[in-house]
């Protein structure tokens, strides 16, 4: 036998081992990745509605990533300064 | 069987109800039989250095043998939480940005929840460290509020954060943090056979992996305290109240609360009710008042044990008064 076939064959047969092994899986992460985005929703608009949020007193240590995003922003939006009043980065 | 079973006690009930009283005179009665206790207060008011008329403040306090006494104030965690945060994220960032960062810190440190939040992360932490060097813990604090958004906040901060750092710049710091707080964390699909233990933040730039290490840090002490808490071998929930109509029902809703979320509740403690030398006609009509709530309350807190204290003549106040009122434990029924 050719060894190159047999390296094809090795190469589909995990593959497929993989596929087989896996799916069940991905189906159970899928929606463990909605239940986080519906969660984060719920988080936004509880805080919206005056709920206070610990997950966010919990995540302080992004805030620099936050600011330094947020005037990234702003800049390539055109403005030369941060447009709100309570986040002034520069 | 409470007092030698179980690891950690969260005393629960309405301001005024003798929580703190009885919180401490267990303390001392677990102490003397041996266990080594720590008490911890909550209460920004203080009431624990009042009821052993001794000072205690924010550092471990020997009250007796075997009883060790801490008085947490919210108001310190908080600015204690913000002073580190910044400290440590000053290091990686640009310095133009320091004014308005310590702005938003002060910010936060005002906004409503912090001091809750701040709590119940210290509360966990003392649970943590506290198991090593302590056979019991009692916490007079009232277990709703916090304990509940315990609960979910593992998820919350992953979502959070996922929330927070997707869909603007996809890069690779940001995905690398993500991925080790979403409940996947170090499972890599397209390889099952990866060791979970790989270290969490190999590969990233220095203050990703700063940041990425410290919101672990913090949710894995709420995944580990919040599987304490719901263990009912090692924790229980007692509620102190008195044979009174707004106590009752508070303490009703609170049980369901707790009951829903599966939090492991242990008993019900009926303070102040009218001893029978509590003599006179004027005493014997409040009696018969009391009655039907006490029965009310065995009726509605059947699910669990009913334990009964009696008014006592002078208010229980330092430690020779709580040594006695922990005989009043005993005999309702605390040590057995």
């Amino acid at each position: 036998m050719n060894i190159q076939s047999v390296r094809r064959w090795f190469s589909r047969a995990s593959d497929l081992a993989n596929e087989f092994y896996n799916a069940p899986y991905r189906s159970a992460i899928a929606r463990a990745k909605r239940d986080e985005d519906d969660l984060f929703m719920l988080l936004v608009f509880s805080e919206m509605m005056g709920v206070p949020n610990p997950a966010a007193y919990y995540t302080l240590e992004l805030q620099p990533l936050m600011l330094e995003r947020f005037h990234e922003w702003h800049q390539r939006m055109g403005m030369e300064h941060s447009p709100l009043d309570h986040f002034r980065c520069c | 069987m409470l007092l030698s079973d179980k690891k950690v006690l969260l005393i629960g009930g309405k301001g005024g109800v003798g929580k703190t009283t009885v919180s401490s005179a267990l303390a001392v009665l677990a102490a003397r039989q041996g266990k080594k206790v720590l008490l911890v207060s909550t209460d920004p008011a203080h009431s624990l250095a009042d009821v052993f008329d001794k000072k205690i403040g924010d550092k471990k306090t020997v009250m007796r043998e075997n009883l060790t006494a801490l008085e947490i104030d919210p108001d310190h965690e908080v600015k204690a939480h913000i002073e580190r945060v910044s400290s440590q994220m000053k290091r990686f960032t640009n310095p133009d940005l320091f004014p308005e960062i310590e702005r938003q810190m002060r910010l936060t440190q005002q906004s409503p929840g912090a001091q809750e939040a701040a709590l119940l992360e210290r509360i966990c932490n003392v649970i943590d460290e506290a198991e090593k060097d302590y056979d019991l813990l009692i916490f007079d604090t009232a277990p709703t509020g916090h304990t509940l958004r315990l609960l979910t906040l593992p998820e919350a901060m992953a979502a959070w954060t996922q929330g927070m750092l997707r869909s603007q710049k996809r890069s690779e710091d940001f995905d690398s943090v993500l991925e080790h707080l979403s409940p996947k964390a170090g499972k890599d699909i397209n390889n099952p056979m990866a060791d979970p233990q790989d270290n969490a933040s190999d590969g990233m730039t220095d203050r990703t992996k700063a940041i990425t290490e410290q919101l672990l840090t913090r949710q894995r002490l709420f995944q580990r305290t919040r599987r304490l808490l719901q263990d009912s071998s090692y924790t229980s929930i007692l509620f102190v109240l008195t044979p009174e109509r707004l106590p009752i029902q508070e303490t009703d809703r609170a049980l369901q609360s707790l009951t829903a979320e599966k939090l492991p509740v242990g008993g019900v403690v009926i303070n102040r009710i009218l001893p029978e030398q509590a003599d006179g006609s004027f005493l014997a009509k409040r009696r018969l008042q009391e009655k039907t709530y006490i029965e009310d309350i065995h009726k509605r807190f059947k699910a669990w044990r009913n334990y009964s204290l009696y008014l006592l003549e002078e208010d229980v106040q330092g430690l020779d008064a709580l040594e006695a009122f922990a005989n009043n434990l005993e005999q309702a029924g605390f040590s057995t």
